[in-house]
C-alpha cells in the first residue's frame, strides 16, 4: 500500500511534459546529425570506416582553402570587434538616441543579399578611384591584387557578420552596467583606451566569444562573395564537391559541426569562471 | 582657506533646468552631505564635480585650482557609487590597486597600499576574491577603499547605501565616517535619506528643485529650519494654519485655542501662516508657562520606540510623538485630551 503510494507520488513529481518535449526537441537535432554522420562513415560498401574522413582531409584543396577561410575568419573577427566594440560602446554611453538608427543600419544584410553586396564592392573598388572632378588617383583598383581583393572579403564578411555581433555586443554591454564601470574607471584616472582594454573588453569576454562564433560559422560558411572574388575560401570548395562527390561532403559537414561544438565548448570554459556583472545581486 | 569652492554653478539638461546657482564652500577635511528628495540635483552637482557633467554655467574651484572644465581622470576625485561598480572581472586586490597600475605605481607599494587599505576596511583575508563572492556591504566597502587608494583630493559618494539593508546601512554608515575622520579627507555625500545625512555630516546641504534651501549643521538644519520646505522634509513637522492675534507679541489662534509663540517676524506675517511644531516637542497633560491645546485622540500609531498620536484640535490633525515606555498610560481613541509644548519649541511659517 505504502509502496503504491509512494510510486505515485514519484510518478506525479516526474516533469513528464518537460521531458517529452526535451527529448523530441533533441531528437529533431540529433537524428538529421546522426544521419550524416551515418552516411558519412558508409563510403565502403558494407563497412563502416572513416574512407569519406581520409579522402576529403587528403585533398590538398581541402587544407589550402580551410586555411584560407580561417585565417579570413579570424581577420573578420578582429577587424569586427575593433570597429563594433568601441562604436556600440559609444552609442550606448553618449549617443543613446542613435541606436535605433544604428540598430538598422545593422539589419541591413538581412535585407540585402549579398549578391547585391559583392556586385556593389566589385563596381566601386574594381575600377580607381579619383578625387572628385579631377583625374588624381586614391586609390588604385583593389581587385587587381590578392591582398585588395582579400580586403574587399574581409569587408564583405564585415558586413554580413555585423548583425550578429552588433547584437552580441550590445546585449553584452547592456548586462555590465558599463556607465557606472566606465565613471568608476575615469575616476580612478583610467584614460579611454585603458577603460576598454581593462574593463570593456575583459568584461564583454563571452558576448565577443558569442559573437566571434557566429562570425567565424558566417565566413567558413559562405559562398556568394568569396566564389564572385575569385577566393580560395572552404564555401565554395565544399559547395564545388558537393557537386561531384557524395561522401566527403556529409563527412566534411559533421566535420563542422564538430568544430562548432568545440567553439561552443570553449565559450562555456571561458565564461564559466567569469564573475557576476557589477549589480546583478 | 576654501578648499573646494563651488561658485554660481547652473546645470540644464536640454533648456530643463536642474541646478541652479549653486554656492558651497568646503573647507578641507569637512564631511558635507547633500540632502534632498529624488530629482532636486544633488547628483547632477556631484558629477559636475566629479568631471562627469559640465555646468551650463558656473565655476568649481579646488585647492585653489579651476577644475570645471577638467577631464574626470585627471582631478584626482574619488568616487563611490550606489551599484559600488567593482569590475567584475578584477579581484578585491586587483580592484583597489586599480587606480594605482593606471598612475603605473611600482608593483610593491601597490601591494603595500592594497593591504593597507584591507585592513582599514577589514577584508584582510578576502584580496583574492572576486566581487561576486561578497555580499553588497562588504563590495561597497571595497568601492571605498578603492577611492581611498589614490589618496583623492575629494572623496564624493552617491548615495552609497541606498541599496543595502538598513542594518548594514547604518554599520557601514558609521564606518564611512570613522574612515574619513581618521583620513581627515574632504567628503561630499549624497543622500535622500534624512537620518543618514543628520548623523554623520559636518554640514548638511538641503536642496530642493535644483536649488539650495539651506546650508547648516545637523543641529541648524533640525532644530532651526529656515525655510517650510527645510522644515517639512527633515523630520516630522506639524504644520497648523493659524490666525495671528497679536505679532508684537507673538500670539496666535487655532481654532478657539490661543497659542504663544516667539516674536512673529514681518516676513512671516502672510495671508495664510502655519504654526511649525515637531511631534516630539508635544507631550501629554497640563503644564504652567506653556502653551497648553484641548484635543481628541484620532488615531494612535506604534512605531517601534515610539508611539505616535494623532490628535484633532479643533479641525485641525496633529501628530504626537511619545517615547514607547513600558509603563506608557496612553489615552483612547475619541478621548480627549489635554497637550502642552513650550514656547520656544514652535515658530510660525
Amino acid at each position: 500500500m505504502k509502496r503504491a503510494f509512494n510510486l505515485r507520488y514519484s510518478l506525479r513529481r516526474f516533469p513528464f511534459w518537460s521531458w517529452l518535449w526535451f527529448i523530441l526537441g533533441a531528437l529533431y537535432f540529433i537524428l538529421p546529425l546522426y544521419a550524416t554522420l551515418d552516411f558519412s562513415l558508409r563510403m565502403k560498401r558494407g563497412v563502416i570506416s572513416l574512407q569519406a574522413y581520409s579522402s576529403a582531409f587528403s585533398d590538398p584543396q581541402f587544407f589550402q582553402t580551410f586555411l584560407f577561410s580561417n585565417l579570413m575568419a579570424l581577420a573578420t573577427i578582429f577587424i569586427s570587434l575593433v570597429l563594433i566594440v568601441p562604436t556600440c560602446y559609444w552609442i550606448r554611453l553618449r549617443v543613446p538616441a542613435a541606436r535605433r538608427i544604428v540598430e538598422f543600419i545593422t539589419l541591413m544584410p538581412f535585407v540585402i543579399p549579398a549578391i547585391i553586396l559583392v556586385f556593389g564592392l566589385i563596381a566601386i573598388y574594381g575600377a580607381p578611384i579619383n578625387i572628385p572632378f579631377t583625374s588624381i588617383n586614391l586609390l588604385a583598383p583593389l581587385t587587381e591584387s590578392d591582398l585588395g581583393t582579400n580586403l574587399l572579403l574581409a569587408a564583405g564578411y564585415i558586413v554580413l557578420a555585423m548583425p550578429y555581433m552588433y547584437r552580441a555586443v550590445d546585449t553584452g554591454l547592456q548586462a555590465m552596467n558599463m556607465r557606472a564601470l566606465t565613471e568608476a574607471a575615469q575616476s580612478l584616472g583610467a584614460n579611454w583606451f585603458t577603460i576598454m582594454i581593462r574593463v570593456i573588453f575583459p568584461n564583454l569576454r563571452s558576448a565577443l566569444l558569442s559573437g566571434a562564433l557566429l562570425t567565424f560559422a558566417i565566413v567558413v560558411g559562405e559562398v556568394t562573395i568569396s566564389s564572385f572574388l575569385n577566393r580560395p575560401a572552404f564555401g565554395p570548395y565544399l559547395w564545388l564537391l558537393g557537386q561531384h562527390r557524395s561522401y566527403e561532403p556529409a563527412a566534411l559537414a559533421f566535420f563542422s559541426f564538430l568544430l562548432t561544438w568545440a567553439a561552443m565548448g570553449l565559450i562555456q570554459l571561458v565564461s564559466g569562471g567569469q564573475g557576476q556583472v557589477s549589480g546583478a545581486h | 582657506m576654501t578648499y573646494l569652492s563651488i561658485s554660481n554653478v547652473s546645470k540644464a539638461f536640454s533648456n530643463t533646468p536642474v541646478v541652479s546657482d549653486f554656492n558651497l564652500e568646503v573647507d578641507k577635511g569637512e564631511f558635507v552631505s547633500f540632502l534632498g528628495p529624488s530629482g532636486c540635483g544633488k547628483t547632477t552637482t556631484l558629477r559636475m564635480i566629479a568631471g562627469f557633467e559640465l555646468p551650463t554655467s558656473g565655476v568649481i574651484r579646488l585647492e585653489n585650482e579651476d577644475i570645471t572644465y577638467k577631464a574626470p581622470n585627471q582631478r584626482n576625485v574619488g568616487m563611490v557609487f550606489q551599484s559600488y561598480a567593482l569590475f567584475p572581472n578584477l579581484t578585491l586586490a586587483q580592484n583597489i590597486g586599480f587606480g594605482l597600475d593606471v598612475r603605473k605605481t611600482p608593483k610593491d607599494m601597490i601591494q603595500v597600499r592594497v593591504n593597507e587599505m584591507l585592513a582599514l576596511i577589514h577584508l584582510e583575508e578576502f584580496g583574492k576574491r572576486y566581487p561576486h563572492q561578497l555580499s553588497g556591504g562588504q563590495q561597497q566597502r571595497v568601492a571605498l577603499a578603492r577611492a581611498l587608494a589614490i589618496r583623492p583630493r575629494v572623496l564624493l559618494l552617491d548615495e552609497p547605501l541606498s541599496a543595502l539593508d538598513a542594518k548594514i546601512r547604518v554599520e557601514l554608515r558609521s564606518e564611512i565616517r570613522n574612515i574619513q575622520q581618521k583620513l581627515g579627507i574632504t567628503t561630499i555625500y549624497v543622500t535622500h535619506d534624512q537620518e543618514e545625512a543628520l548623523s554623520i555630516s559636518d554640514r548638511v546641504v538641503v536642496m530642493g528643485l535644483g536649488h539650495i534651501e539651506q546650508v547648516g549643521t545637523p543641529n541648524e538644519i533640525y532644530n532651526y529650519p529656515k525655510t517650510e520646505f527645510v522644515a517639512s522634509f527633515v523630520g516630522q513637522l506639524n504644520l497648523v494654519p493659524v490666525a495671528v492675534l497679536n505679532a508684537s507679541q507673538g500670539l496666535v489662534r487655532i481654532g478657539s485655542q490661543t497659542v504663544q509663540t516667539q516674536q512673529i517676524s514681518e516676513k512671516v506675517g502672510s495671508d495664510h501662516p502655519s504654526l511649525a511644531v515637531r511631534p516630539e516637542e508635544l507631550h501629554l497633560g497640563h503644564a504652567e508657562d506653556a502653551n497648553n491645546l484641548h484635543g481628541k485622540v484620532d488615531t494612535i500609531t506604534y512605531l517601534g520606540a515610539i508611539v505616535r498620536i494623532r490628535l484633532d484640535i479643533d479641525g485641525h490633525f496633529v501628530s504626537m510623538d511619545l517615547f514607547n515606555e513600558r509603563k506608557l498610560a496612553l489615552p483612547k481613541v475619541g478621548e480627549p485630551i489635554e497637550i502642552h509644548f513650550p514656547v520656544h519649541a514652535c515658530w510660525l511659517l
